[in-house]
């Protein structure tokens, strides 16, 4: 059990050492103080990190400033500690999920990216409001329809002191979108569809990407995914240690982790950009809503995802506590199958967007985090149709439907996901609970898990699927066909809704080359989704923080949840 | 000799109940609809990498070939990777084995504490208001879900009053006490006890109730016998008949119902964990289960199997120590 | 003691039956605008996020509770007390249809195996064993998880008769879990079952019937059945408690099925616990309740029966 010492919290540690005045400096908190061979093995633990303060907290007070100096007792490099004049400032985050792995192409959950992105940094990358920005490359261009040349920033350095070259960029591409190429078989390579191979430039410090064909999308796609490895690292490291260590370009480099409990960052020195406030960064996870936010009121924690709107009143309330929103990319709906009675019919798909009355369930369950949508794309995504408005309340014009749609007495029910995006579990309920206050139709809401759900949307055949179901969309390309293609043509995994005219309005847009037509062309297909209802629509997810007041930190629209971006309040 | 032969035997039958606990996941894991590969290929993965994924996982071969090489690599110690953190099963079961075996060990540790002398007092003064106090705690401590039980004192003692902290094993017992002794620094013990304590408490109710009950039963029994009037009779001191002989006539029965009771424990544990985001093997499960993460099921199942074997071999060992009519079989 | 037993034990089953009767809307009824009410004669006052034009603001809500919800409502604005009573309906049904499928499996592994002997025997204790080294509550979640949720509609008599209009037309019975809970506790019954039938088997009558050619299932059904009776009761009414309790913690973890369950509806207060803490605070009590009533009827039945079946058995 000797590798327990890894366990501790060093925060929680400062606030107990901190009430009972006790010293902290003497013993070895968690973490390695870096170097290559570090990032190998964290599990040796103990060289010494210094015990220095953890600064504000409820208990406030004494003995937390421990000072320091006990660095690196194992004699390993030592580098840290000398941060200039820097006070520390160090935060803790929570989350609601553990990342599952440290190996940035080895999953696709944003909790797991959260974690990652400290230490691993993209090609190029997103500002806050979405637009593309330079990261690991300074410039990008289009050679032709399918070459794509990126060049690569000078000067940059891995964690463990290697200088980062174009052939890292290179292969960090094709170990995503080539199953031979550093021994994985990425689950990301669905998020550079298209791309098919990148080479280095001789000679020069870029690379040419390669994409199958005319691909309007390959810099929107290399923005939002593709952390950039070490080649020569990653070609040395046994698959298990590539799981558990890290070794990227980012501001923050990985001094401990334990699987399934805790991440440990401390700024890395020699980092090529701009240097983030916080000097260490521990990242902890609690599925329950009511765990991050009793964290977060206890001082445990600096910074929490997800919190229930339920409690946003009392921590905005709170002396030391904030929220922060901000619309996310993803959109709640119901999908209903348009093959199957009684969603066949238009006029019941269009009632039961009547039925519901959208704005009480945003304003009572969300208390007010949440904004209705009428059509599958956000406002401020490409494609958007800015005259729709979502259907309004009215029961009456609800039953009229129905009875025109010829299912009066339909007995329905809507299958959702429990627990998978915020308070899905009640909308869903109390939508079902609308459906069914109408005179003429009956509707119960039935919980099902998550991966069976999604299991039967993904096999490719339509009968498996439910009649009508609750999931939710992220679109992180900011385009609305990234949401239309998948669930509203003939041909993917999980489309519920074929028409003839939608059929071709997606076709037309995808092989147009002209911003301003291909626009119409996808504000028209959003058109036909509203009129048509080919979803209930339900509403824009609000991501919503609790934050301690020593933190400034404004929300992005991706659900990143970084330390790069937070700033020590003045 | 004996003991030899006593330990060789429960040894196969141990051996012979991980088969069976393997097999019937395994059935378990044939007649479950859907494929792994939904939950670990991204929502919107194109048919040819789900294809690939599955191939990579060795998904796409029949389930009894699957059976055989699982059952060959296990032999060999080796629970295979699991699907969803590209880790092998083991590793992720071992981290998390510690925290569970704490909690499970700190609950009856509370149990036996407060539920042996509490029988006793209540056996040996009957009908006072002492045994209704305890009788009474006894029958709320059975019939409460300690899933309710665990919010509660989050409620009261953590919410309400905010005394002690509600969630999280921020250091584990190993790394307390490596503190104490390397630093003699009780800071670790503190935490860990601080933090222990609700989870414990909520395991540990159903326990400590089952046991007042068994003690206070089963002593009340034993007093009745004649032995018991005989020892009075010469003269003993009325603690040392009730606690010598008495007391170890009562722990035969508490002992093998508590060996049936651990997966009562376990499956306790699971949920406890649960209410107190407590990083152990129960969350592992419903995690894993949730996700259809086999190789961490199976694993997590036959580390829990294995437990139960052992703990069955000890309390039936410590049966024929307390009871020298039993022989070892 | 067992006079309180009885009554709480009777409350429930008139609770679980009358349902339709004493609730003051249906369980499912919902009214957004009427979400968190506190239980009647308590105010509560939170501060909660308004959405002005867009703009946040903090705002004090207070909310007072009155009879018309006597226990509260829930974030969905449904009536806790209404919800709470038909929530025994499930907990009962559940416990006491899977008593007796457990006690009937049960039972018949038990006599086979003990009344064959040898082989048979032998195979199925050993089962019986690999059975008792799964922790219930992880087979159970381990079958529901990946089986799904299965459910069974049967209709409300009295709705049907047209003496409780607007109240649920059907109630759903949780079918998944309520075949998985006698699955995981069958092997107790088999235990006692087999021990009674091996203690049977020895008796002299019984050898003298079976030397006269007595088949071996009349011999079962006819003296060993009887023996093993009481022991059977009392550990079938212990059952039952065992499985309530079971099912509330597999709906609080959300493996049930159904949304009407005491679990369920303690596990939809969880995330609420600061702010309106009857949500979970109330289905817990009557799970509380109803699980001591019949653990008293349970101990006064031991008592007055006295059999010996080595203490208590099965788990949460």
């Amino acid at each position: 059990m000797a590798e327990e010492s890894d366990d501790m919290n060093r925060r929680g540690f400062l606030q107990y050492a901190g009430a009972t005045g006790a010293a902290v400096t003497s013993f070895a908190l968690a973490g390695c103080s870096g170097g290559e061979e570090d990032l190998e093995d964290d599990e040796d633990g103990s060289d010494g990190e210094d015990g220095s303060d953890g600064s504000d907290g409820e208990d406030g007070s004494d003995g937390e400033d421990g000072s320091d100096g006990s660095d690196g007792s194992d004699g390993e490099d030592g580098e840290d500690g000398e941060d200039g004049s820097d006070e520390p400032f160090e935060i803790t985050m929570t989350q609601r999920q553990d990342p599952t792995t440290l190996d940035p192409h080895d999953h696709r959950e944003t909790t797991t990216d959260n974690v990652i992105l400290h230490a691993y940094e993209g090609i190029l990358w997103r500002g806050p409001d979405g637009g593309i920005i330079e990261s690991l490359a300074t410039e990008w261009e289009q050679l032709a329809p399918d070459r794509h040349k990126f060049t690569i920033r000078e000067g940059v350095e891995f964690h463990d002191g290697t200088e980062l070259s174009p052939s890292d960029c290179a292969f960090s591409v094709r170990r995503v979108v080539d199953p031979e190429v550093g021994d994985l078989e990425s689950p990301q390579r669905d998020q550079l569809a298209g791309i098919v191979d990148a080479e280095v430039v001789e000679d020069e410090n870029a690379i040419i990407v390669h994409s199958d064909g005319v691909n309007p999308l390959v810099f929107q796609e290399i923005a939002s995914y593709c952390s950039v490895v070490s080649e020569e690292w990653i070609n040395n490291t046994a698959s298990e240690d590539i799981a558990t260590s890290m070794n990227g370009t980012g501001p923050y480099q990985l001094t401990n982790y334990t699987e399934g409990e805790s991440a440990v960052f401390e700024r890395y020195d020699n980092y090529w950009g701009e240097m983030p406030d916080a000097t260490q960064v521990e990242i902890i996870a609690a599925s329950e809503d009511s765990t991050r936010v009793g964290q977060l009121e206890s001082g445990e924690t600096d910074i929490v995802s997800a919190v229930p709107p339920a409690d946003a009143g009392r921590i905005e309330g709170s002396e030391d506590l904030y929220i922060a929103n901000k619309g996310s990319t993803r959109i709640l709906f119901l999908p209903m199958r348009y093959d199957v009675e009684p969603f066949s019919s238009v006029e019941f798909r269009q009632a039961m967007n009547y039925a519901i009355d959208l704005d009480q369930i945003i304003s009572e369950i969300l208390s007010g985090f949440g904004q209705p949508t009428a059509q599958p794309t956000l406002p401020s995504f490409f494609g958007h149709n800015p005259d729709l408005d979502p259907y309004p309340y009215d029961p009456e014009q609800a039953e009229q439907l129905v009875e025109e749609s010829g299912h009066a007495g339909a007995e329905i029910q809507i299958e959702y996901p429990a627990g998978r995006y915020l308070l899905n579990d009640e909308i869903v309920q109390a939508a079902a609970g609308f459906i069914d206050d109408l005179e003429n139709v009956t509707c119960e809401a039935v919980s099902r898990d998550f991966g069976t759900l999604a299991g039967e949307l993904l096999d490719g055949d339509i009968t498996t699927q439910p009649p009508f179901y609750n999931i939710g969309w992220g679109n992180t390309t900011f385009d609305a066909s990234q949401t239309m293609l998948p669930w509203l043509t003939e041909g993917t995994s999980q489309t519920h809704y074929v028409s003839e005219e939608m059929e071709q309005l997606m076709s037309d847009q995808a092989s147009e080359a002209d911003a301003d037509t291909r626009e119409q062309l996808l504000q028209d297909a959003n058109q036909l989704a509203h009129e048509d209802a080919v979803w209930v629509f339900l509403n824009q997810e609000f991501l919503v923080y609790g934050i301690n007041e020593r933190i400034e930190w404004e929300p992005r629209p991706d659900e990143f949840f970084l330390a790069q971006g937070m700033e020590r309040s003045e | 000799m004996r003991l030899t032969r006593f330990f060789i035997r429960r040894t196969l039958q141990g051996i012979l109940v991980i088969w069976g606990v393997v097999t019937i996941v395994f059935l378990l894991r044939f007649i479950t609809p859907g494929s792994p590969i939904d939950f670990v290929a991204p929502i919107d993965a194109s048919p040819e990498l789900r294809q690939s994924l599955a191939e990579n996982l060795g998904l796409d071969k029949p389930i009894y070939q699957q059976y055989g090489e699982y059952i060959f690599n296990l032999i060999q110690g080796d629970m295979g990777y699991s699907f969803q953190r590209g880790l092998p099963a083991s590793e992720i079961i071992f981290r998390r084995l510690p925290a569970t075996l704490e909690l499970a060990i700190a609950a009856t540790v509370v149990a036996i504490t407060f539920s042996i002398p509490l029988g006793v007092i209540s056996a040996t003064r009957r009908n006072e208001p002492v045994d209704y106090v305890s009788t009474g705690f006894s029958l709320v401590g059975i019939s409460t879900p300690n899933f309710w039980l665990g919010i509660m004192l989050i409620l009261v003692v953590g919410v309400q009053v905010e005394f002690l902290p509600t969630s999280r094993r921020i250091i584990g017992f190993g790394g307390a006490l490596e503190l104490l002794v390397t630093e003699q620094n009780f800071l670790g013990l503190r935490v860990w006890l601080s933090h222990i304590i609700l989870p414990a408490v909520t395991l540990g109710t159903y326990f400590t109730a089952l046991i007042v009950r068994l003690t206070r039963s089963g002593m009340l029994e034993e007093l009745g016998k004649s032995y018991v009037e005989a020892s009075r009779a010469k003269g003993l001191p009325e603690t040392l008949v009730t606690y010598k002989h008495v007391l170890r006539n009562t722990m035969i029965p508490i002992i093998t119902v508590l060996g049936l009771q651990l997966g009562t424990l376990i499956g306790g544990a699971v949920i406890t964990e649960s209410v107190f985001d407590w990083p152990g093997l129960g969350t592992l499960v419903i995690e894993s289960i949730r996700q259809r993460d086999w190789p961490v099921i199976q694993g997590a199942i036959i580390v829990i199997g294995l437990g139960f074997v052992v703990i069955n071999v000890i309390v039936d060992a410590l049966y024929a120590y307390l009871n020298p009519r039993v022989e070892l079989e | 003691m067992a006079k309180v037993g009885i009554v709480l034990l009777v409350g429930v089953i008139l609770v679980a039956t009358f349902a339709p009767f004493l609730a003051t809307q249906p369980p499912q009824e919902q009214n957004l605008e009427d979400s968190n009410i506190p239980p009647a004669g308590l105010t509560y006052s939170s501060e909660e996020i308004a959405f002005v034009d867009g703009e946040r603001q903090t705002v004090t809500n207070t909310v007072q509770g009155s009879l018309d919800h006597p226990l509260g409502t829930n974030q969905l604005g449904q009536d806790i007390y209404s919800r709470t009573l038909y929530g025994a309906r499930t907990s009962l049904a559940v416990g006491v249809l899977g008593t007796v499928i457990a006690l009937l499996s049960g039972v018949t592994v038990g006599l086979i195996a003990g009344f064959y002997g040898g082989r048979v025997d032998d195979g199925l204790m050993r089962f019986a064993d690999i059975m008792l080294a799964f922790p219930a509550l992880v087979l159970a979640i381990a079958l529901i998880g990946l089986l799904g949720p299965r459910t069974l509609e049967i209709p409300d008599p009295f709705v049907a008769a047209g003496l409780a209009d607007g109240m649920p037309e059907t109630f759903t019975l949780p079918l998944t879990v309520t075949l998985v809970v006698a699955l995981v506790n069958w092997v107790w019954f088999a235990r006692i079952a087999r021990g009674e039938a091996l203690t049977v088997r020895e008796k002299n009558y019984v050898k003298a019937s079976r030397s006269l050619g007595a088949s071996n299932r009349r011999l079962m059904l006819k003296h060993v059945l009887p023996n093993s009776l009481t022991p059977i009761i009392v550990l079938a009414t212990i059952q039952v408690a065992v499985i309530i309790l079971l099912e509330s913690s597999l709906s609080f973890l959300g493996f049930s099925g159904t949304n009407l369950s005491w679990g369920f509806d303690i596990n939809q207060g969880r995330d609420l616990l600061a702010t309106s803490w009857w949500i979970s605070t109330v289905p817990g009590l009557a799970i509380v309740l109803a699980v001591i009533g019949i653990n008293l009827v349970g101990d006064w039945l031991r008592d007055a029966l006295d059999p010996d079946i080595g203490g208590e058995r099965g788990g949460m």
